[in-house]
Parts: C-alpha cells; structure tokens; sequence
C-alpha cells in the first residue's frame, strides 16, 4: 500500500471521524430531543393517567350511586357487574353469587323478554321494555328497562348493559288512580242527577242523565252555555248567586229553576252549584247536581189538592155531624114536649101504670139527647184549632172537680201537684172530666177515693187517675175507648166519653191504658207530649 | 101591656109550645105565626100587624133565619124591631153571626119542655119592663 493511499485512507478516516462525531452529535441532539419528548410524554401520560383514573373512580362513584339500577351482563344473560340500586332491587349481590338474568323473568313476560333481547343484540338498544321480573325473595316487581350492546373494537357484540327502573309502585299508583277515576266516572255517568261542569257559564262536561233530561247529547251541549238551556228571569236570579260564589262570599248555593229541552219544553229541577277552587281560591270550575223535580212538584201538588180535599170532606163531615144532630134534636124536644103534655092535661084520666110509662119514654128521650150531644162533642173535640197555649193544669183540673156533681162519699185528690202545660183549655179540662166523671159515677164504696198523680220524663207528661171503684175485666180494657161501647147498663152511659178522652190523648200524640183489679179498682194511665 | 110576637118557626110543635106557654100563663099578648123567612116578610110588608118583639128559628127551609134576619136589619123602619133567635145550635158561628147582625136576644132550645116554658116566661117577663122605639 502507498503512502499516498495511506494518506487517502488517513483522510479518508478523518472525514468519516469528522462526519461521525457531526452523526453522533446530530444523534446526542436527537436522544436528547427524544429524551426530552420522553419525559414530557411520560409527564402526559401521568398526567392522562391520572386523569383517567379520576375520571373511572368519579364513574365508578356514579355506578355505585346510581338511582336506577345498572346491570351489565354478557350475551349469555350472566352478570358481569351491577350497582347498589341493582343489588337492592332484586336482591341478589353478584360479588357474593352468580347471577343469570333470564332467572329473573316472570313466567308470563318469558317470550316478551326473549323477542326484546333479540330485538336488542340485532339493533345495538332498546327503551321502554317494560315487564315484570322476580326478586330474590320471589316478591314480584314491574320495571322499565333501557338497554344498548357493549361491542369489542371489531364491532363484535360482547355484552349488554342496562338501566333498570322500578315502577311497580308508580303503576299501582297509576292503576288506582285509573281506577278511582274509572270508579268516579261510573258514578257520574250513572247517577240519576244530571251533572254538569261548567266554566263561568259556558257548559265544559256532563253526564248522561243530563244529556237525557234535556235531549241533547255531549256535543251540543259543549256548544252551549248555561243560559242557553235556561229561563232568563231563572238565570238572572241564579246568577246573582253565582256572582257571590264566584267572589268567594258563598261555598254553594241550591235553586230550584227550569231547564229548556231540546224540543222547547222546560222543566224544573233543583240544581246545587258548588265552586271547585284554584290553589288561589278563585273559582275553576263550577259544579252543578240537577234533579228533576217535575214529579216532585207535581205530587206537591196533588198532595196541597188532597189536602184541601181532605181539609173540606173533613169540615163537611164536621158540619153535617152537627146538622144531623141538631135536625136528630128537634123531634126529641117535640116528642119531650107532647109527652109533658099528655101528662099535665091527662092528669086525671091517667093512671100510675101510664104516667109510669110516661116518665120512662122521657127518660128515653133523655138518653137519646145525651147520646145526640157526645156525637157532637166528640165531632168537635178536633174542630177547634186554638193555638196551644199555656195551660195550668193544676187550675183547670181543681175547676172541674168544682164543676161535676162529687157525692159526699167520694173523696177527689190531686196527690201532685200538677204542671203547666201547653194545649187547648177546652180539651184538657173535657179529658179531665170525663175521667172524673166516670171515676165518680162508678164508683161503688162507702169510701170512694180518687187520686191525680203525674210524672215526667223527657218527652212526656204521663198522668194517673186512680180510683177504688168496682174495677174493669181485663176483656173491656180495649173496648171501652171505642165510640158507643159501653160496659154499664146505667142510664147516663153513652159510650162516647171515653172515646173522645182517647181522641184527644190521640191529639197530644199520647196514649192511654189502664189497670184494673175486680172490685178494688181501676188506674186510667195517660201521656201528653210536651 | 099587651104585645104583639111574631114567631117565625117551621116545626108546628114548636109553634105549639110557644103558644102554650102563652096560654098557661094567662098572657094577653098577641101571637102572630109564620112558617119561614119569606112568609114572615110577606106579613111585614102587608103591614098586618107591626110586631113589637120577633122571636125568630134559624134552621128553616127556604129562606133561614140569618137570611131573614138580614132583610130585617136593612129595613129602615123595621130595623129597631127586637129580634129573639130560639135556635137549636149553640154554634159559635151562628151565634157570632147573629149578634153581628143585629140580635137582642140568643135562646137555645132546650129539650125539656118545662126548661123551655120557664125561659119564653123569663123571656116576655124580662120584655114586659122594657122600652121599644116603634111603640
């Protein structure tokens, strides 16, 4: 080798020494640029990592957190995590015990729940699957289900996730909710009342029997407004109600007015109106009941006309009561006075046996008069219409003993002292004496002793006349207050005094009974109404 | 003093007894008898007689008492007439109506004939004493 390509070589060797230091220090900048990339990617990444970690620890958070529940499983339906919600849900804790959803299925919803997971690998979600599903302790709840496929890079399906919601209260709520509207509605719609909501006038619902009490249906009645279907002088009265309801005076207010029909009749009916408020108490809606009153009113009267019917039969029977007596009087008084006459100018001719017969027939006639005059009593014992008043029975009560014949032997007394009641003067002071009166007239003992007594209570005054006279057989105990029956073959007995004492008791709405013993007595029980 | 009646009565017997009682006792007095309202109109008007007292039934047929009774009052010169009534009714509203008209006197007619006799007696004694406007 020469010299001269040693020295060739030599440079040869020093350019490249020359241009591999130039290399090395382009290599030295370059590692020491990538160095520097180095250590700022790895602060990056830290930083990512850090930031990733954040991120999955604040989404593992909200996982956990979650209100609904979240389920994540695989193709097969086994569960590969789930939240608290989950776990509470249905009550099984995957970190404690497998799970496979399709477990879960209720019988019923079991093609549903298969036709929506198809549905669900095919088109990647689904939303608003509803079904119902069985919890751990086979208690059964109703859930909504939003569902979507987790897919691995190649676009492949490898699970599911989704949110799960219990709404098996909110259905129930739901459902009685419906139900009680269901139930409401049937009441409306089958209520005999016409029912009508409607909004300052205008006519917003109503039900069938209003429809059929004027004619129209549903839609031609939304048309219409209230004053549409009423009587104008009606509606202005009505309104004026309505008015004060409206600002709030009145809660509800009833009315009786007419309806126009669909044919141009009317008829009347009570309606109640009552406000439905807002939160503000202004008025929303207003509420109307409509009952027909037609047949009410019609039967109101009817019953004024029988009444009035009633009221005059019953005067005219009052008025021939007393004709017919007065007219049954007359030939009496004649036949009272020829009799008299017979004896007086017959004196002479006449003998005991006659004038025997004589003094029997005016007897007769006498009886017949006395007869005559209780059918008159009795007749107007309901005739008189005083107002009651206030009445001193003790007064009225000590007056009739002064006013009826007491024999020596007999003995009247008031053992307590009686009340001031309220009643009609004549008729107590006739109860009165008819009581005493017989009570005198029976009686059969050396010693006759009668005794007026009274109690009370809330209702009534119950009084009590007690004599010691010859008593009355249970079998009569009835019968003597019937209208001419008598138990006493004794001239004066008529058979109305009694009877008119039940018809007036019947007046003061009290009752009237008796207890007797054969020969020891009799008590005549009697209540008043206060 | 001898006065003129005039009863107006439609039962025979009671006109007899009224005249009885006027015979029994001596009276002097004059009885004129008519069987109702209108007959009794048909004797004033005929100025008969001008009655000094009328004793007047009010149950009659055709023309009653009250009716009668009513003509009478509305009659300037008959008007001061004293009118008895001898009625069978003690009804509140004939006897109210009768006073109201104008009635000097109400009698019910008992069914005794001795209570009747001793009432006509009380009745003409007690007008015996009395002074009268047409006299």
């Amino acid at each position: 080798m020469s010299s001269n390509d040693i020295e060739i070589l030599k440079r040869a060797l020093s350019r490249e020494k020359a241009a591999r230091k130039q290399a090395e220090k382009i290599l030295e900048d370059k590692s020491k640029e990538l160095y520097l990339l180095t250590t700022k990617l790895k602060s990056t990444n830290q930083k990512l990592e850090d930031r990733i970690e954040t991120k999955s620890s604040e989404l593992q958070g909200l996982f956990e957190n979650l209100v609904d529940a979240y389920v994540l499983m695989d193709l097969s339906g086994n569960v590969i995590e789930m939240n608290n919600a989950a776990v509470e849900l249905f009550g099984y804790d995957i970190h404690k015990e497998r799970l496979n959803v399709v477990s879960l299925i209720y019988k019923e919803d079991f093609t549903y729940a298969m036709n929506s997971f198809a549905k669900l690998v095919k088109e990647g979600s689904f939303s608003d699957y509803e079904a119902r599903v069985y919890t751990k302790n086979r208690g059964i709840k109703t859930v909504h289900i939003n569902a979507s496929i987790i897919k691995d890079k190649n676009k492949k399906p490898v699970a599911a996730q989704g949110i799960v919601r219990d709404i098996t209260d909110e259905l129930f709520r739901q459902r009685s909710f419906e139900e009680q509207q269901k139930q409401l509605s049937v009441i409306v719609e089958n209520s005999s009342l016409g029912i009508v909501l409607s909004q300052f006038g205008k006519i917003v619902q109503t039900n069938k029997a209003f429809q059929n009490l004027l004619g129209y249906d549903q839609e031609e009645l939304l048309q219409k407004e209230v004053k549409d279907i009423s009587i104008k002088d009606e509606y202005t009265k009505a309104a004026i109600s309505m008015d004060k309801m409206n600002k709030g005076e009145i809660d509800h207010f009833t009315v009786n007015k007419r309806y126009l029909r669909h044919d141009g009749s009317t008829f009347w009916a009570k309606t109640s109106v009552a406000a439905v408020r807002k939160q503000d108490q202004s008025v929303k809606y207003q509420v109307a009941l409509i009952e027909d009153i037609t047949e009410q009113l019609e039967h109101e009267k009817q019953r004024d006309l029988l009444l009035k019917k009633l009221e005059k039969s019953n005067k005219e029977l009052n008025d021939y009561a007393h004709i017919v007596s007065h007219d049954l009087k007359s030939p009496l008084r004649s036949m009272n006075a020829l009799i008299t006459w017979l004896k007086e100018d017959y004196q002479d001719v006449l003998d005991e046996n006659a004038q025997q017969s004589f003094d029997m027939l005016l007897k007769k006639i006498d009886k017949m008069d006395h007869l005559i005059n209780g059918i008159l009593k009795y007749a107007s014992i309901d005739k008189s219409d005083q107002p009651k008043q206030k009445i001193n029975l003790q007064q009225i009560v000590a007056d009739t003993i002064d006013i009826i014949y007491i024999p020596d032997h007999i003995t009247i007394k008031i053992d307590t002292h009686l009340p001031v009641i309220k009643g009609d003067k004549f008729r107590l002071q006739q109860l009165f004496q008819n009581l005493l009166n017989n009570a005198v007239k029976y009686n059969d003992k050396e010693q006759g002793l009668i005794n007026i007594s009274y109690t009370e209570n809330n209702d009534f005054w119950q009084f009590a006349i007690k004599d010691n006279g010859p008593g009355i057989p249970e079998k009569y105990h009835h019968k003597i207050f019937q209208v001419f029956q008598t138990i006493s073959d004794g001239k004066e007995s008529t058979g109305i005094g009694l009877s008119i004492v039940k018809k007036i008791i019947e007046l003061y709405e009290g009752k009237i009974w008796i207890e007797s013993e054969q020969n020891k007595g009799t008590t005549f029980f009697f209540t008043l109404k206060k | 003093m001898a006065f003129n009646f005039l009863l107006i009565e439609d039962d025979e017997i009671e006109r007899l007894k009224f005249a009885r009682v006027l015979q029994k006792n001596n009276y002097s007095h004059k009885l004129i008898e008519a069987e109702n309202g209108e007959d009794a109109l048909q004797i004033l008007e005929n100025n008969e007689l001008i009655p000094d007292i009328i004793f007047l039934d009010l149950n009659m047929p055709k023309m009653n008492g009250l009716e009668f009774l009513k003509i009478l009052k509305s009659n300037p010169s008959l008007k001061y007439t004293p009118v008895v009534i001898l009625s069978t009714s003690d009804n509140h509203s004939d006897l109210k109506e009768s006073y109201e008209t104008g009635i000097a006197g109400y009698i019910v007619k008992p069914l005794k004939y001795e209570d009747y006799a001793h009432k006509i007696k009380c009745l003409i004694e007690y007008w015996s004493v009395n002074e009268f406007v047409n006299r």
